[in-house]
């Protein structure tokens, strides 16, 4: 099948202008009004964190194919130098309506609610101004590190990330005609940003923003000199990590020093006040090298991401959404041994409205295991303190054989990860610092048990990290197996990610760089062959971004020839639908709502025989050929009848749901008439519901049950 | 123990593999892991005899991930064993001993019998149609790295089995510079090979009728044939069709197309043409190919001797008709030999708590009286030295080089006298205390079962023993007059005394 002429430039969306959309939707929850306050703060908090991450990496990586000279264009045709033009009026659009958002909107509700964001010292009452003053020299000034630059002291390095304030200085006494000084200090990221201050009224919070503190007392750190101006502003660098794998003798030292590297990145961006005096903005742009389309003049605070901090301000919990507390896994509630269970059948977990516990007990309880011989699991980020490390650490201890990925590549968590990796290894770990020139980014987890009838494998796929705290946040699923065929394919796994060749053949494993995209293109394609024959085809994908040419163009094929297409993909989507000929049978949604949809689900017809894989992997390059994934099928029939039902639900979602438009634009659909269906809320209270009805149905017995000895504390 | 887990390692000329496994008598054996990794060591055994330290570095890194897997599985009992490229090694023992101090692993070196037999072990183990098969004319077609061994079968029995020095890694080097020169590389591989093969089919084939063609190994199924062979077996079109699709290919080509290591993708043409070579020579109409390796052999031959599968083919049988096979090349007398054989069998087995020796030493005691006369093919006056040299000098499959050698001891010292541990080691023999023990009681044995048949009459139809004390007495069953064996007999009873350490008394039925 020729797939080359579905492969058009003008079939594609820009992959950076598709995720700025997505950072719109995100952005359009924050403008919400039917959302409790505090919910829409946090969502404004995120497109702010986003845009961050978006500028250190995808930007920069524009602006180095700029330098390099690199003039191929992308799947949609365009330049990265038309990108780039593109992105900045986008961009400073966004910024915009945050701003507007943030001013029109959110701080006035805020007020209403109590809580009063004090803007700029001037609007302080006096005795909230005693107070910041005291507060100013207690706790700020000590840690202030002021610095100018003359002729003697080049300009100073100014980091990442950090926000800093900028002033003008003069020596007192001096003529009035000589040029000021430029001085800088960083606002510390050690104190929290947002502080809290006196309130004129009793049991109103106000709240004011360090940054503020500091200019108000910035005349103390230049004694001799006149601040003739002061203003905040904020530079990104260039991080995007571009290790040179084939020179790396050791994958791990290179990281290293990349990480030291990434301060003196080139900025990309300059965030400055908008009413900055223009000499002092002249001075950081010439300092700086930076051009006017990636100036940032911001009407309000810099760095939204302390809205976060906000966020959690204590006392408003009527303007927030109450916290979901994950539902126990009705299979997991009772006295049996999680292994135990497992072999009377496949378990299902869908987080976060079923707790992540089962998948850190699993762990815990094959340390503990005295008939377990080894546990093998990749590592691609792990949370703070994570029970799952701990327990790995203790299984070596007890003389298991542990092996453990970690993958090192993981954006922005090297540095994280290098500390638990050497913390494993102390204990005893086998680790394997990832495979050169490839990411891992399987979720997989092996426990070999040595039983009666012989050797057992227990294993877990997930599409999600094993990450407890993330667990909470991101929809994942996962299943727990000791399936054979799987346990055989987990094993052969483990034997490639520790460098040797891969089996002759996989059970049930689709595994990339090597198997996948093959795999998923001609799944597709068979969907195509069915439609033709006049037999049932559908697809039903869900992931979170979307753009590998070839998969595109095999969706198009797909619904060239009939097939039903309906996609959820969250974040970026080069697909466009509604193509005449092309794409009018593809439907695409994104849903993004309280929680982070992550899982990635793959229903394909086959022509009344469905068949469901899960997985890892997304539908872009980096996932199908630079990454190791897995994707696995769903057998047990009782979770496919459940994947299906999550599938549905999503798709009949009208709350949370945005549907892509032909024209590119993302609209929510018309509820109008018809009952509301957040998806997310109506899985919470399913999962709820299940596991109490579960706990009754354990209690209904009546025989009497003798208590047992208390169990070992668990640490 | 009801079930248990093995590993079988094979450290290769072109890999270094294992794989493990769980024993049970309920189902026998089944694979846990199986895991290889590429490491051409035989590029500078075949070239120079040595193994370069970078070499020996990632062999011993790879064993020790090995051992690693291992206990993932709990992995107790294994089996590592080394073939070609550790076996030409100008110092095999101090790289086995360098590996033991790095690894912990103990590496046996195979002799090539022994490799090819434990191959051959595993094609019968796993496939029912393998009895059926050998039933007509059947070769078995080992390609290694260093060697290839064939091995030729007829009525449920192995005829011959040579090995050849025709392996697709030693091809590849042999042939490395030439490569360049031409574009037909096929052309210069077949050229390179010819003269070996046509002695093979003049000496051993003859006018043979092989039908059926198996290929041993897991390189053709994995590397080459891949996904095509669902049912194993090729027929001879399909497989002429993928040697002309393969054969005008570089490495590059072939390793992307086939989606395999290019190391492994400069091994297919020397392979595919060894293959279709024989092919030829057969004219062969099926071929088949069970992918099997050495490691499952290994597994099996392990799991037969914890007995927790019993075998379907009778390999001591495939030894002993080989061994037969030499006999008659070398015109021994069939009854005489036989009749050696089975007065050593009757000693053997009516004086088992006098010896202690086992099954496998029977067997041995067996082929050393099928061979005992071999010499006499070559001078009459000299035969204990030349059957000494001409089974020195003869692979027989299932054995390991020291099993061969203590037979050859055991035939040598049938007639002339015995030597005593020091003088075996000053010939450079190589033979450990237990074993020259061994060979001291097959040749005390074999001296008696010979002499009772010294007129090569096959008077003796039977012996009885009984075991009073430390006095063994012997009666043969005769219904010839047996003064001739009697007389010559008594030269052989103080030699066996000595080493058994107990009086012998003979006699003949009915008298004193």
């Amino acid at each position: 099948m020729e797939l080359e002429k579905f492969e058009k430039s003008e079939y594609f969306v820009n992959r950076e202008l598709s995720w700025l959309k997505f950072d719109e939707r995100v952005l359009s929850e924050a403008r919400d009004k039917t959302l409790p306050l505090f919910d829409r703060l946090k969502f404004l908090s995120i497109t702010a964190s986003n845009l961050d991450e978006f500028f250190m990496v995808r930007v920069a990586s524009l602006k180095d194919q700029v330098h390099a000279g690199y003039h191929k264009t992308d799947i949609a045709g365009m330049t990265a130098k038309e990108q780039l033009k593109e992105i900045s009026l986008r961009t400073h659009e966004l910024v915009h309506v945050q701003y507007n958002t943030l001013n029109r909107s959110l701080i006035p509700a805020l007020e209403k609610a109590g809580l009063h964001l004090v803007g700029a010292h001037e609007n302080l009452t006096e005795e909230q101004k005693t107070y910041v003053d005291r507060y100013f020299e207690d706790n700020v000034y000590p840690v202030l590190t002021p610095m100018a630059m003359d002729s003697s002291r080049p300009f100073p390095l100014i980091r990442n990330k950090t926000l800093n304030i900028g002033a003008l200085i003069s020596k007192k006494g001096k003529k009035e005609k000589e040029e000021p000084m430029f001085a800088t200090v960083q606002v510390p990221s050690v104190l929290p940003r947002v502080v809290r201050i006196p309130s004129v009224k009793e049991g109103d919070t106000s709240v004011i923003l360090l940054e503020e503190i500091i200019e108000k007392n910035i005349d103390k750190l230049f004694l001799s000199y006149d601040v003739v101006c002061a203003h905040p502003y904020r530079i990104m660098r260039n991080a995007d990590l571009t290790i040179d794998e084939d020179e790396a003798e050791d994958l791990l030292v290179e990281i290293q020093k990349q990480l030291k590297k990434r301060q003196w990145g080139e900025v990309i961006r300059l965030e400055i006040e908008d009413k900055m005096d223009e000499r002092l903005l002249d001075i950081l742009k010439m300092e700086f090298d930076i051009k006017e389309a990636d100036i940032f003049k911001i009407n309000g605070p810099l760095d939204l991401t302390m809205l976060m901090k906000v966020y959690g301000a204590e006392g408003f919990d009527q303007y927030k959404t109450p916290r979901y507390q994950p539902a126990p896994v009705p299979a997991f509630q009772n006295d049996k041994d999680i292994f135990r269970v497992i072999r009377e059948g496949d378990v299902f977990l869908h987080h976060p409205y079923m707790s992540f516990d089962p998948v850190v007990n699993f762990v815990r309880q094959a340390a503990k295991d005295p008939d377990v011989l080894a546990i093998k699991q990749t590592l691609y980020r792990v949370s703070g303190n994570s029970p799952i490390i701990a327990a790995l650490a203790q299984a070596a201890e007890n003389g298991k054989q542990v092996s453990v990925l970690v993958e090192l590549k993981a954006r922005f968590d090297e540095e994280n990860n290098i500390v638990w990796a050497k913390k494993l290894e102390k204990a005893g770990c086998h680790v394997i610092y990832g495979l050169v020139g490839l990411k891992t980014h399987s979720k997989i987890t092996l426990v070999v048990r040595r039983e009666e009838t012989g050797i057992r494998r227990y294993v877990h796929l997930a599409t999600g990290n094993y990450n407890d705290s993330t667990a909470k946040l991101y929809t994942d699923c996962g299943i727990f197996t000791c399936d054979e065929r799987f346990g055989e394919d987990a094993t052969a796994v483990f034997n490639m990610l520790s460098g040797y060749s891969e089996p002759k053949r996989w059970n049930k494993l689709i595994v990339a760089p090597i198997w996948m995209k093959d795999r998923f293109v001609s799944l597709i394609e068979r969907e195509a062959e069915n439609a033709k024959k006049g037999l049932p085809a559908l697809i039903r994908a869900k992931m979170n971004s979307l753009c590998d040419p070839k998969i595109m163009a095999a969706l198009y094929y797909a619904s060239s020839c009939g097939v039903q297409v309906e996609l959820l993909v969250r974040g970026i989507c080069c697909l466009k639908v509604g193509l005449p000929g092309i794409s009018e049978n593809i439907h695409v949604r994104s849903i993004v709502g309280e929680f982070l949809e992550h899982s990635r689900i793959f229903y394909f017809e086959n022509s009344g025989n469905p068949e469901i894989y899960m997985g890892s992997a997304d539908w872009m390059p980096r996932n199908l050929d630079r990454r190791v994934e897995i994707v696995f099928p769903v057998e047990d029939e009782k979770i496919k009848k459940e994947l299906e039902h999550v599938l549905d639900l999503e798709f009949r979602d009208n709350v949370k749901a945005h549907i892509l438009q032909p024209d590119g634009s993302y609209v929510k659909p018309d509820k109008r008439g018809k009952v509301q269906l957040n998806s997310q809320m109506e899985f919470c209270m399913e999962a709820t519901e299940r596991a109490v009805q579960q706990k009754h149905e354990t209690k209904k017995s009546r025989v009497f049950v003798p208590a047992e000895p208390a169990e070992d504390i668990e640490d | 123990m009801a079930v248990m887990t093995f590993a079988a390692i094979d450290i290769g000329s072109y890999e270094v593999s294992m794989k493990i496994f769980e024993l049970s008598k309920k189902i026998g054996f089944r694979e846990l892991n199986d895991v290889r990794y590429s490491l051409e060591l035989g590029k500078g055994v075949y070239s120079n005899g040595k193994l370069d330290a970078q070499m020996l570095d990632v062999l011993c890194e790879t064993l020790n991930d090995f051992k690693r897997m291992m206990q993932d599985f709990g992995v107790v009992e294994y089996r590592a064993c080394g073939t070609s490229a550790l076996r030409e090694l100008t110092n095999p023992l101090i790289i086995v001993e360098q590996i033991y101090r790095r690894t912990g692993f103990k590496v046996e070196i195979l002799s090539n019998a022994e490799q090819h037999f434990l191959g051959y072990k595993s094609i019968a183990a796993i496939e029912r149609g393998f009895k059926k098969m050998i039933q007509k004319g059947t070769a078995i077609l080992d390609v290694g790295g260093g060697s290839l061994q064939v091995s030729l079968f007829d009525k449920d029995a192995l005829v011959t089995t040579q090995s050849l020095k025709m392996g697709s890694l030693r091809i590849r080097q042999r042939l490395q510079e030439l490569e360049k020169t031409t574009i037909h590389y096929d052309k210069l591989v077949e050229e390179f090979i010819r003269n070996d093969l046509t002695n093979f089919q003049r000496l051993y084939l003859k006018d043979r009728d092989i039908k059926n063609v198996i290929f041993m190994g897991d390189f053709i199924t994995d590397m080459i044939f891949q996904e095509e062979m669902k049912d194993k077996i090729i027929t001879r079109d399909e497989f002429m069709k993928r040697y002309e699709d393969t054969v005008d290919k570089t490495e590059d080509v072939l390793a992307q197309e086939m989606e395999i290591d290019p190391e492994y993708a400069s091994l297919v043409v020397p392979t595919m043409v060894v293959c279709r070579s024989f092919i030829d020579i057969f004219q062969a109409e099926a071929l088949w190919a069970p992918g099997v390796s050495l490691l499952d052999g290994i597994a099996y031959d392990y799991a037969e001797k914890k007995n927790f599968i019993r075998s379907v083919h009778n390999f001591e049988n495939d030894i002993l008709v080989t061994s037969k096979n030499i006999a008659k090349r070398y015109s021994s007398s069939k009854s005489h030999i036989q009749g050696t054989m089975n007065l050593c069998l009757n000693i053997f087995d009516s004086m088992k708590k006098v010896h202690g020796m086992g099954k496998r030493e029977r067997l041995l005691i067996q082929i050393a009286a099928l061979l005992h006369d071999c010499g006499k093919y070559i001078s009459m006056g000299n035969v204990s030295e030349c059957s000494y040299q001409i089974i020195m000098s003869t692979e027989i499959i299932g054995l390991s080089s020291l099993e061969r050698k203590m037979i050859a001891y055991a035939v040598r010292y049938n007639t002339t006298a015995f030597a005593d541990y020091d003088e075996i080691q000053m010939l450079g023999a190589g033979i450990d205390r237990e074993s020259y023990i061994k060979i001291a009681k097959m040749t005390a044995i074999l001296r008696l079962a010979n002499a009772m048949d010294r007129s090569h009459c096959q008077k003796v139809k039977g012996i009885k023993t009984v075991l009073k004390d430390r006095e063994l007495q012997m009666v043969m069953d005769s219904s010839q007059d047996i003064s001739l064996e009697l007389g010559l007999l008594q030269d052989k009873v103080a030699f066996f005394e000595e080493v058994f350490g107990i009086r012998l008394v003979i006699r003949g039925k009915g008298r004193v």
